[in-house]
């Protein structure tokens, strides 16, 4: 599938993602330490003996220095270490757990930006200046507008509570999250909430993209031959329109991630994005470092996969 | 082409509907009923905002730990739902020597954990030691009365090198002897609460002391429920023990917890029917403002609002130890006792529950003293003179104490934001402060952590400072924040009097005698204006009407294993 050059490439970028993910690990290690404030500490304030034996225990009384080989031993072995605030829990075992739920939420909220972005900018641009295109575009331009946490919490408030009252209880969105993979609403509808905003980008761009190229010569030419609309618009249009579009996925796989953290917080997601938010809130240094390690090697894998995604996509493109 | 793609869409509109109810999962509908008139599935169902930290007695600390674990585990004596001190695994209370230094607790012999192996008077002095040394940043300290505690607490690494405190002995397996270095009028109490004084299992410690509570398998106590599943910050499962060994048999069998974000999402399932109760596991302050204000409104749901007067108070804090605070000395009287008085009288208490507490649903004015209303040792309604608002005589003190405002410009009042009502309070204050001592302070907000550190170090000069009680005993106040020793005495205070009045009062067995003296020291305190208190809080919660035997005291939820489900 890969030819050696491809390969080669992939093997560079997979050194360079193990190099980013030391650095961002140590610069983060290094800037949480310097942090005031410990989550060890809480209101009956124990002892400065009792405090010095819990900092002995999570090895916080050692050296910066001897800390940072120790984590990065750790981390080697794929050990992250143990939450400060919720005693015995790995975090390994954590991040991925809650890796795979955010994964459901943001690949949801992929679909639903390729796809509805993708589906509003092909139909406003084959439709330019008709009721589709002017409907299409206020879309976009009303989720380009509104920060996904202001269409989460309509959405919140409409499906969860609101279906909820006119249906008197039949049919609701069940916030939250049961079980280890969640509910089909549980996913959709922050997937929609997160990805919705982006759509509108993608939108925006396949219209653009699809517009200067449905006046291509080429199009022009698989017109004259006699190919349907249909063939035209899917195979020859919207492939290379698409070029600008993958270009930008990378950019907004990062802005679905960050995005996280604010719908997984509105919905009560247990994901990466609320643990983003709480353990830094609580002080739990080994969580953070972990969670930012983590989150770098994530989206430098997404720009991995953008970056081979062209290839496929245009094949002109050789690594 | 663009035909196509319209009829297209009109294909799959009618499917789109469809997909999006089909998504929507319903997940409603009653449970059904019995002769009994209990609810066929009595799987009892509420949230918390954070994860347990522990459930290791040892260790065991924050409130929604304790809410869970006192249904896990069992200890020699309980509260019971009106907070009075009975046997639990003891099967009366203890016999103490006329000199008090004596306690005799006689065992149910009854008594198991769920893992089949019975209690003996060994397993309390193994996890009464345990938790003296390995739960220094905990209770442990509770036990520090214990003849041998001095040795034990300061043993390093005791899970591998256990020692045993030499004033706890076991004449019997079912006769537990603890002697006493000095008489003190509490210990019951610090037995009752469920924190350190807890049994565990030393055969199934001793194989993991770190991790032993963490999985279900091996979280083995004595209480009427186990841990049956446990996703880490996401959920928590409890079952009912087969065939348990007290009373009353648990009639709820499941206990199902969600780790959630925040209460809002919480009251919007409870109002979903997703939910049985909302406040359970310290949750009880957390239902945001909003939301309460509108269940209040609601005819149906403000039937279901409950609102409990709890355990926490909070005041201003005046720094006595800083180099420069304006507030050090002066206990009695003199310029710095003026200064603090007037920052005191110069709050009106009834707008500031008004503005910050959505005029007294969420707290009441703290006019009463330092320890919450409701509680053994609060002086009543409007006894503490500090605590009336009297601008005119806080300007004159203002005067007295402050003559040129060299010593008062620039004062900053340090918060932390983590809690509404804290912001809260600090904008009403610091409005206050301007309007009736004509006196500009900054406010600061701190984030939490960095807040409660710099307050071990004494570092601001005026601050939010908080007490939420471990237990109904009046010492539990004065001994962590208002004697030089207190571990939390973020203020520095200390007062000869109050420390002599407190150490008498500690040393009586009988509460009922040493409250008089605890009401010294609190007027004693008032009088050096050691602080300005503000508010008392409340808790909020929520009951479906189906649930009996629901409920919480100013401390505890109501135990589990009273609880039932009724048809509905």
């Amino acid at each position: 599938m890969f030819t050696r050059g491809a390969l080669l490439y992939i093997g560079q970028r997979l050194v360079l993602i193990v190099f980013t993910a030391v650095a961002v690990s140590s610069i983060v290690f290094l800037g949480v330490h310097r942090l005031p404030g410990s989550a060890l500490l809480n209101e009956r304030r124990p002892d400065p003996a009792a405090q010095r034996e819990l900092l002995h225990f999570y090895h916080l009384d050692l050296p910066l220095s001897q800390q940072y080989v120790r984590f990065v031993e750790g981390v080697l072995h794929g050990d992250l270490g143990e939450s400060l605030v919720n005693r015995s829990v790995q975090i390994t075992p954590l991040l991925l757990r809650e890796a795979r739920v955010s994964l459901e939420v943001g690949g949801a909220a992929i679909v639903f930006t390729i796809g509805i972005g993708v589906l509003l900018g092909v139909l406003a641009a084959v439709r330019q200046n008709t009721w589709v295109d002017y409907l299409a575009t206020t879309t976009s331009v009303i989720g380009y507008s509104m920060p996904n946490f202001v269409i989460a919490s309509l959405l919140f408030l409409l499906f969860g509570v609101a279906l909820y009252n006119w249906t008197g209880g039949a049919l609701y969105y069940n916030s939250g999250w049961t079980g280890d993979y969640g509910t089909l609403d549980q996913i959709i509808i922050p997937g929609f909430a997160l990805g919705f905003p982006y759509a509108s980008i993608v939108a925006r761009l396949t219209r653009a993209s699809m517009l200067e190229v449905i006046r291509q010569d080429y199009v022009r030419t698989a017109r004259a031959k006699g190919l349907t609309n249909r063939v035209v618009t899917i195979r020859h249009a919207l492939r290379n329109a698409l070029i600008p579009v993958v270009t930008i996925l990378g950019p907004l796989v990062i802005g679905i991630i960050t995005g996280s953290v604010v719908i997984e917080n509105i919905f009560g997601i247990p994901g990466l994005g609320k643990e983003f938010a709480t353990s830094i809130l609580q002080r739990d240094y080994n969580i953070v470092i972990g969670l930012f390690t983590f989150y770098a090697i994530i989206i430098a894998l997404a720009n991995l996969l953008v970056d081979l995604l062209y290839t496929v996509i245009d094949p002109r493109i050789r690594y | 082409m663009s035909d196509l793609f319209v009829g297209k869409l009109r294909a799959v509109r009618p499917l789109a509907v469809l997909g999006t109810i089909g998504i929507l999962v319903a997940a409603c509908g009653g449970t059904s009923t019995a002769n009994t008139g209990l609810a066929s599935d009595q799987t009892l169902r509420f949230p918390i905002d954070g994860d347990i930290g522990t459930l290791d007695p040892a260790a065991v600390n924050a409130e929604t730990d304790v809410e869970i674990y006192q249904n896990l585990f069992d200890g020699l004596l309980k509260f019971d739902d009106t907070l009075k001190v009975v046997p639990d695994i003891a099967t009366d209370l203890p016999t103490i020597s006329s000199d008090g230094l004596t306690y005799t607790f006689k065992l149910n012999p009854k008594a198991k954990f769920w893992n089949g192996d019975p209690v003996v008077a060994k397993d309390f002095i193994y996890s009464f030691s345990r938790a003296a040394a390995e739960g220094q940043d905990a209770y442990g300290g509770d036990f520090d009365h214990v003849v041998g505690y001095d040795e034990v607490s300061s043993t390093k690494d005791w899970a591998h090198n256990q020692k045993m405190m030499s004033g706890m002995t076991a004449p019997d397996d079912h006769t537990l002897v603890i002697k006493l270095t000095s008489p003190w009028g509490v210990f019951n109490t610090e037995l009752a609460l469920a924190a350190a004084a807890q049994v565990v299992d030393s055969k199934v410690v001793n194989a993991d002391d770190a991790n032993w509570w963490a999985t279900p398998a091996t979280a083995v106590g004595t209480g009427p429920y186990k841990m049956t599943a446990r996703t880490p910050k996401q959920s928590l499962e409890f079952t009912a023990v087969d065939n348990w060994w007290g009373s009353p048999q648990p009639t709820v069998k499941k206990v199902k917890i969600d780790v959630i974000g925040d209460m809002a999402q919480g009251v919007a399932k409870y109002e979903q029917g997703g939910y049985d109760l909302i406040g359970y596991g310290g949750m009880g302050s957390d239902i945001p403002i909003d939301d309460v204000l509108r269940l209040q409104k609601d005819p149906k749901l403000s039937k279901e609002l409950k609102f409990v007067n709890k355990v926490r108070t909070i005041w201003v804090q005046f720094n006595f130890v800083k180099a420069g605070s304006p507030f050090k000395g002066d206990l009695e009287s003199g310029p710095a006792h003026d200064l603090r008085l007037a920052f005191s009288l110069a709050i009106d208490r009834d707008q500031m529950v008004s503005v910050a507490c959505a005029g007294g649903v969420t707290c009441s004015a703290a006019t009463g003293g330092l320890i919450t209303k409701g509680l053994k040792g609060y002086l009543g309604d409007g006894a503490d003179s500090s605590a009336k608002f009297d601008a005119t005589q806080a300007k004159a003190l203002l005067k007295s104490g402050d003559p040129t405002g060299a010593k008062t410009k620039n004062l900053t009042y340090f918060f932390d934001p983590n809690k509404a009502i804290y912001k809260a309070t600090a904008e009403n204050l610091q409005s206050q402060w301007q309007a009736n001592l004509n006196l500009h302070v900054n406010i600061q907000p701190i984030d939490h952590h960095t807040f409660l550190q710099s307050l071990s170090h004494h570092e601001y000069i005026m601050s939010r400072e908080g007490w939420q009680a471990d237990y109904d005993h009046p010492q539990d106040w004065f001994d962590n924040l208002f004697v030089k020793a207190g571990g939390s005495n973020g203020s520095g205070y200390s007062d000869p009097k109050v420390e002599d009045l407190v150490a008498k009062a500690d040393a009586e067995p009988s509460l009922d005698k040493a409250i008089p003296t605890y009401v010294e020291a609190s007027k004693q305190m008032i009088a050096d204006a050691a602080f300005a208190p503000l508010v008392y809080f409340k808790g909020e919660f929520l009951f479906k009407p189906y649930l009996q035997g629901s409920g919480s005291n100013n401390f505890n939820d109501f135990y589990w294993n009273e609880m039932k489900i009724g048809s509905h």
